[in-house]
């Protein structure tokens, strides 16, 4: 008799753990969904002036234009400097080319890689949302936080984890440290200066981030003119690289 | 040689600024400010300003210097300043946009002072959808997936190997371009046909004049492999075919081919005493390349081309010896028909960059080494592997601020006697190039 009250608690002590995890998950995973979705919206138009800073001060700025349509496409063109106008970057999933006008065929670039220097790698700059890339391990109270902790759904993804604070009230990230696999903090994004967008939805407007492997640099991401807007498949190709500009 | 490195040092020092240490502020309106102008120009304008001074080291004996030289006392070295203004702009309206590209060089060197201005590109383009776009005008196709060289390039001018990121002249034609996306493992496809009509006044030297030439491109992104097929039919030229593809292994790790087909090539060699003979031939052409760049971010190009519309060593030798005669001729005789001749020659097949038949092509290199920012050095070779003849370019790119693009190259042509680089007019050539960019 006893011996079958301890298996039935032990069953009991399994299911509880069985079914906890993705108790806590599903919640993690909504808390995710619902950030990406109070961060742009799933097929929009943006511009944005990326600034790296160096420690002497100097600093070197970027305007782009770019599109993103559904969870795998995004195309962006370089309106400024002038040294940069006429360059154009695709993601399709984890595959990412930059054309050079000068250069006949897109060449393929790696998410580790930048395209502008500094800080903000090519997966930052052609980011995808987070809940594609990446499934949550775990998820913490802190207080007027949540923080999640998200694991890389594939060795392809630019970061092995991602730790998340996600104000409880927007429901929107303030921070997120990005890791390698080693464990090694690779660098800090913070999201600021929350701002009426497409319908009124309040986003973050600018992305600072720096980076203990960058010490001094800092580089900054400014949104503006951010808006729902879907474009039709064929603009995400290869070919269209060279014309994006004729869609603004 | 000492006057370029001095400019180059100084203009080195110059280009640094000075900045002050404080630490950034992100002034929001501001930069929303300049955004919003930007995003409302319906209209832009702008390009760069070169300077380029460069030192000519040439080598007297060879059968290239020779060719040019042969009326002067030419010393064995010169100077040559070139400034280069460069202006692109574009207008769009709805469904419609307006490009246009030119090029002004104006050069000084033993010669005095030259100026050539080209209209690069001026195109009209129509979108009625992002699936379909019909443009008309002076364009550059860019067909082919190689790097140096592009054998399936059938409209376009060649690219200058040394330099091959350097803008073209477009040629004057009307294209359409049907675009398709799907899901699955075709992800794309896109049909391009084009027109290219060669009259007096367009494409004069495209080939036959007084014709309406046709060519068509058939691209497909299949299994992530990048796939063209392309035909040029048209009485200016003779029918010619091939296809290219690309393809990724590794994210880092990508190879690429071209294979080209002229039918009825026309090759006109010629053997040492100077007489002509005609060659027709099916000429095949192909490429096989591949990049591949580390976690360092060094990056490695090689490629080899089998060029079926080259000569082969034996030919070239013997236009060596032909010029060897002549000039021998010119020396004792005061004949200098031969070396005319020579001169009139090596303006066509034989004087192309890559005149043979089989080329390989390597190019080392290394983004911001040492953590030096906005520096990359490279070492770029072409061999000649049926002589043994090479191209060693070793250079230094810098970009010390934005818009302002400094370069500092070498190239050094290294051959014996009667090989391709051998007999080129250069022994080496430095160069400093200063760009500054602008956008109104």
């Amino acid at each position: 008799m006893k011996r079958q009250a301890s298996k039935q608690t032990l069953l009991a002590l399994t299911l509880v753990l069985i079914f906890a995890t993705p108790a806590f998950a599903l919640d993690g995973t909504e808390i995710l969904k619902k950030a990406d979705a109070n961060l742009q919206p799933e097929s929009f138009e943006s511009y944005r002036k990326l600034i790296n800073i160096e420690p002497s001060g100097a600093k070197r700025e970027f305007l782009l234009y770019t599109l993103k349509k559904g969870h795998d496409k995004i195309a962006s063109l370089f309106l400024s400097p002038a040294s940069e106008k006429g360059r154009a970057t695709l993601r399709l999933g984890d595959n990412m080319w930059l054309y050079i006008p000068n250069v006949g065929k897109p060449i393929r670039i790696t998410s580790l890689q930048s395209v502008v220097g500094g800080v903000f790698n090519n997966a930052d700059i052609m980011r995808l949302d987070y809940n594609v890339e990446y499934d949550v391990q775990n998820l913490e109270d802190k207080k007027a936080e949540h923080l999640l902790s998200l694991k890389a759904k594939t060795g392809a993804v630019a970061y092995d984890k991602l730790k998340m604070w996600v104000d409880k009230k927007t429901i929107v990230p303030t921070k997120i440290e990005c890791y390698a696999a080693t464990g090694l903090l690779i660098k800090t994004l913070y999201f600021k200066e929350r701002k009426p967008f497409d319908e009124g939805v309040l986003r973050p407007s600018v992305i600072e981030t720096d980076s203990p492997l960058y010490k001094g640099y800092q580089s900054i991401m400014v949104y503006a003119r951010l808006k729902k807007r879907v474009v039709s498949d064929e603009v995400f190709t290869l070919e269209f690289l060279s014309k994006i500009e004729t869609i603004r | 040689m000492c006057r370029l490195t001095g400019a180059a040092a100084l203009l080195l020092l110059l280009a640094f600024p000075a900045y002050s240490q404080d630490s950034y502020q992100v002034d929001l309106s501001q930069i929303e400010k300049e955004i919003e102008k930007a995003a409302d120009k319906p209209y832009s304008l702008g390009g760069f300003l070169e300077f380029q001074p460069a030192i000519f080291g040439i080598d007297r004996d060879a059968a290239f210097s020779r060719l040019r030289f042969f009326r002067r006392d030419q010393d064995s070295g010169f100077e040559q300043y070139n400034f280069r203004l460069r202006l692109e702009g574009s207008y769009r309206k709805d469904m419609f946009s307006l490009f246009f590209k030119t090029d002004t060089l104006a050069r000084n060197d033993f010669d005095g002072w030259d100026e050539d201005t080209r209209l690069f590109e001026a195109y009209l383009s129509v979108k009625p959808s992002p699936g379909f776009i019909v443009e008309a005008g002076k364009k550059v196709m860019k067909w082919g997936k190689g790097y140096a060289w592009n054998p399936v390039s059938f409209i376009d001018r060649p690219k200058n190997p040394e330099d091959p990121e350097e803008a073209l002249e477009g040629s004057t034609v009307a294209t359409a371009d049907y675009i398709r996306s799907f899901d699955g493992p075709l992800k794309t496809t896109t049909l391009t046909t084009a027109l290219i009509p060669v009259y007096r006044r367009f494409n004069a030297k495209f080939g036959e004049l007084y014709h309406l030439n046709f060519a068509s491109k058939l691209y497909l992104l299949l299994y992530d492999t990048d796939l063209d097929f392309m035909v040029f039919a048209g009485p200016s030229r003779t029918t010619r075919y091939g296809f290219d593809f690309s393809k990724n292994l590794t994210t880092n790790f990508e190879i690429h081919g071209e294979w080209a087909v002229i039918n009825n090539f026309k090759l006109n060699p010629i053997n040492a005493q100077g007489t002509a003979f005609t060659q027709e031939s099916e000429a095949i052409s192909y490429l096989l390349g591949l990049r591949y760049l580390t976690e360092k971010e060094t990056t490695y190009i090689l490629e080899y081309y089998r060029d079926g519309t080259g000569f082969s060593r034996g030919q070239m030798k013997d236009f060596f010896r032909f010029v060897e005669n002549s000039y021998h001729d010119f020396l004792s005789t005061g004949n200098d028909s031969g070396l005319a001749r020579g001169q009139r020659l090596s303006k066509g097949a034989y004087g192309k960059a890559n005149p043979m038949r089989h080329y390989l092509y390597f190019r080392v290199s290394q983004k911001e080494p040492f953590d030096i920012l906005y520096l990359t050095p490279a070492l770029t070779s072409i061999i000649n592997p049926a002589d043994g003849s090479l191209n060693l370019i070793p250079e230094v790119a810098y970009s010390p601020m934005t818009n302002l693009e400094l370069r500092l190259r070498g190239a050094f042509l290294l051959g014996g006697k009667r090989t391709d680089y051998g007999e080129k007019q250069n022994d080496y050539r430095l160069e400093f190039r200063l760009r500054y960019f602008f956008q109104l």
